[in-house]
């Protein structure tokens, strides 16, 4: 009897995470991030993905861990993907690097960027634009074609 | 009974509280499940109750607003004042509750993009942008062309998006799309947040409650299952049985009751320690030759066992094998004690294999008691079945644990019966007889209890008790002489020994206090037994022979013994009148007893004729039913 609650409570509090976030913090929203990224990042690249996020916090470092392999400067990155409201200047200025960001004015306005991630009306929404695919000579799978903008 | 017992009994005992536990948590569960949807409903039809009129008046001003032109999308696009009157109309929808209201319409790719949008300028959409949907309920819009309700059941708040087509020529041409949150209503949401957190907590209570009660239960078990245990030896204790009795299926078992054969010598001769060990190899014998699930042993006295063995649908020989295997065991085992010496010992075995024929266990547990005492009268080392027919009269013998009962009641007292000086026709002496009342407030004899307890301490017991009720009566009566019977074991019960010691340290009481004792050869041939009479004689006792010219007689010994009397056995003075042999051995014997100093009682003198042929004879006193009978303690006279 003994042996049964212990393994019992101990199943529980493994998954604990799957029924409260007061056992950890609440990353549901990092976690979809991540996955989207790492799989747009795979997509783009047609080496093993070296993910590098400027300032990342650690439930980031942990949830994107799981879906990626984290840089830990820009230079040694091979996708760069820019989710705070950073300079991206400032951060490297490594040339071979796919630039991603979380914010749709800011690929507009700089070249750099070939696509965004983003949340829109409370709804996830990615942007790529083709030109920029086009520069990158990045051929993304036809999963993404409805997500390409024509944007000049 | 084992708890295994009580569910076999009555099954629903735990059948019925776990139900309904389990029936009424299930209740709540429901209950909470069908409160909060309906909750939930009623939430969103007094929500939405008005929202829908407004979106649809936003939806005709925007369209009465573009009615003009045929194409929508492009007009928007083109016109910035259109887009100012069509933002401002949409800005009107924003309350703290609807949190997104914009305009889109489906391009060739079938993509949603943005025309206006009252968003702040953080949140604000660009004209053309795109928007990725979630659902594929957008699209329905296009081809009902009727407003649409899209759900969004992940989120944790109550929300929805609500479309509306705007169309022209009966096509439509863009989407009022709003999105709509219930989370203003807070007093609502507080309340049911509230009533949810009530009845979680019920439950969990609920749950807490459930959890301990099983924890005391368990506990409860191990408490009960401990004092039902007997310490030395392991098995059940006398506790169980008495606890359990009346659970015990009277058709399921046969009740055998076990007696170690000359225990008490086991004791006596190598120490308690050797009787505790060799109670402790006995249980485990038991244990061992029974069959763990199907039969119960419990140790019921001290050297006593009861075994409960449960008989088999159309087997029934089978329980009585095993109890055959168990004293076949017995016989067979070598018991090895502290001293790593080792003694075979024997049982005797009472078997009642008809339990169910009584009304009780206790009338089950009797008759196999008096099988017990059968197997004890035929020599002991035996198997004895119970047998109604031919054990009639040994109805009214009582149990052991009948005199054990009487004992711890107090129900045991002695009567008294008058010695006669038959020369001054004064009383001599008294002798005190055993008696035990019963449940009925009758008076039972010894000839019903001593014979059930030879050989048991109960047997000892019963004379400390005798002993202490004399004692208590000489106190009383300071000119009464009062005789004791002994057993042959008292004699060298250190118990027994010990309590005259004491009485004795008053030289009034032992001068007065007889003590009778049946000659037997234990008597004579051991040496303790004779040192201990001699230290007796030397305390003041006087030291009477009773029964004597029955069984085992030896005037050689009497000499060595030196009792103060003797009394003539009832038997022979009975006869004394019309038996010339009774008539010669009585001579004989008064004659020996004066040339050895020892005074003559004669017992059972029943008539005048016997009272005068023993007067004739010499002897100076007598007992019996011509002078008295046994009387209580009330007509004790100085």
């Amino acid at each position: 009897m003994k042996h049964v609650i212990i393994i019992s409570l101990l199943a529980i509090f493994t998954y604990a995470d799957n029924y409260t976030f007061l056992v950890k913090p609440y990353q549901k929203e990092i976690e979809l991030e991540a996955k989207i990224i790492a799989e747009i990042a795979a997509s783009s690249l047609n080496e093993p993905l070296r993910l590098f996020i400027p300032e990342m916090s650690k439930l980031e470092k942990s949830v994107y861990a799981q879906y990626a392999t984290l840089s830990a400067t820009c230079e040694d990155a091979n996708f760069i993907f820019i989710n705070k409201n950073i300079d991206a200047n400032s951060i490297c200025h490594a040339k071979n690097t796919l630039y991603f960001t979380n914010n749709y004015r800011k690929l507009l306005s700089d070249e750099r960027y070939f696509g965004a991630f983003f949340w829109n009306k409370s709804r996830p929404n990615i942007v790529f634009i083709q030109r920029r695919l086009q520069a990158h000579r990045i051929h993304l799978p036809s999963s993404f074609e409805q997500f390409i903008e024509s944007i000049e | 009974m084992t708890l295994r017992s009580l569910w076999h009994k009555s099954p629903f005992y735990f059948f019925i509280p776990t139900l309904l536990i389990a029936f009424v948590l299930l209740l709540l569960l429901s209950y909470t499940i069908k409160l909060e949807e309906q909750i939930g409903r009623k939430l969103f039809t007094i929500s939405t109750s008005d929202l829908f009129s407004i979106t649809q008046n936003c939806a005709s001003q925007v369209e009465n607003l573009l009615h003009s032109q045929q194409d929508y999308v492009e007009a928007l696009k083109n016109d910035v004042t259109l887009q100012r009157r069509v933002e401002s109309y949409l800005k009107t929808l924003l309350t703290p509750n609807i949190k997104y209201a914009y305009l889109v319409y489906k391009d060739d790719r079938g993509i949603f993009r943005f025309l206006s949008d009252a968003s702040n300028k953080e949140d604000k959409a660009m004209i053309n942008q795109k928007l990725d949907i979630e659902s594929p309920e957008w699209f329905r819009i296009y081809e009902e062309k009727r407003p649409v309700i899209i759900h969004h059941t992940l989120l944790h708040q109550l929300s929805l998006t609500y479309l509306l087509p705007i169309q022209y020529d009966h096509q439509v041409q863009l989407v009022l799309a709003i999105d709509f949150s219930v989370q203003k209503i807070e007093e609502v949401n507080y309340v049911l947040t509230i009533l949810k957190r009530g009845i979680i907590g019920i439950m969990v209570i609920i749950g807490v409650i459930l959890f301990f009660l099983i924890l005391q239960a368990i506990r409860l078990k191990d408490i009960r299952k401990n004092s039902f245990i007997d310490k030395l030896t392991g098995v059940y204790n006398r506790n169980y049985l008495q606890h359990y009795q009346d659970l015990i299926p009277l058709d399921d078992y046969i009740i055998a009751a076990l007696d170690i054969d000359y225990f008490k010598k086991i004791n006596d001769t190598y120490g308690h320690d050797s009787g505790d060990q060799v109670l402790t190899q006995i249980a485990q014998t038991l244990l061992t030759s029974t069959r763990e699930k199907e039969d119960i042993v419990i140790r019921y006295g001290g050297e006593e066992f009861l075994i409960l063995a449960r008989m088999q649908k159309n087997d029934p020989s089978t329980p009585l094998n095993i109890i055959e295997k168990l004293f076949s065991t017995i016989q067979n085992t070598r018991f090895v004690l502290p001293s790593n010496e080792s003694i075979q010992l024997s049982v005797s075995i009472g078997v009642n294999l008809v339990p169910q024929k009584s009304r009780t266990f206790q009338e089950a547990f009797k008759l196999a008691d008096v099988a017990l005492y059968n197997a004890k009268s035929k020599g002991r080392n035996t198997i004895e079945i119970y047998d109604e027919s031919g054990h009639k009269d040994q109805r009214g013998h009582l149990s052991l644990a009948e005199i054990k009962a009487a004992i711890e009641e107090d129900r045991l007292t002695c009567y008294y019966q008058k010695i006669i000086d038959v020369e001054t026709a004064q009383i001599s002496h008294y002798e005190a007889l055993l008696r035990l009342f019963d449940h009925e407030n009758c008076i039972v004899t010894p000839d019903k209890i001593l014979p059930s307890i030879q050989g048991t301490f109960l047997l000892r017991n019963i004379t400390q008790k005798v002993l202490g009720v004399c004692y208590q009566q000489l106190r009383l009566h300071p000119k009464l002489c009062i005789n004791v019977n002994l057993n042959p074991q008292d004699i060298i019960d250190e118990t027994i020994l010990s309590l005259l010691k004491t009485y004795a340290q008053d030289p009034l009481i032992a001068k007065r206090l007889g003590l009778e004792l049946v000659e037997t050869e234990d008597l004579v041939r051991k040496e303790k037994a004779k040192e201990n009479l001699s230290m007796l004689k030397r305390l003041g006792y006087q030291i009477f022979i009773d029964d004597f010219g029955s069984g085992y007689s030896n005037f050689i010994y009497l000499a060595e013994l030196k009792p103060d009397f003797i009394k003539i056995d009832g038997s022979i003075i009975q006869k004394i009148l019309t038996d010339t042999i009774s008539f010669l051995l009585v001579k004989n014997i008064v004659t020996f007893a004066k040339e050895a100093g020892i005074q003559v009682i004669a017992e059972y003198v029943s008539d005048e004729g016997i009272c005068e042929q023993i007067r004739d004879l010499g002897i100076r006193y007598a007992q019996g039913f011509f002078f008295s009978r046994p009387e209580p303690a009330s007509s004790l006279c100085d």
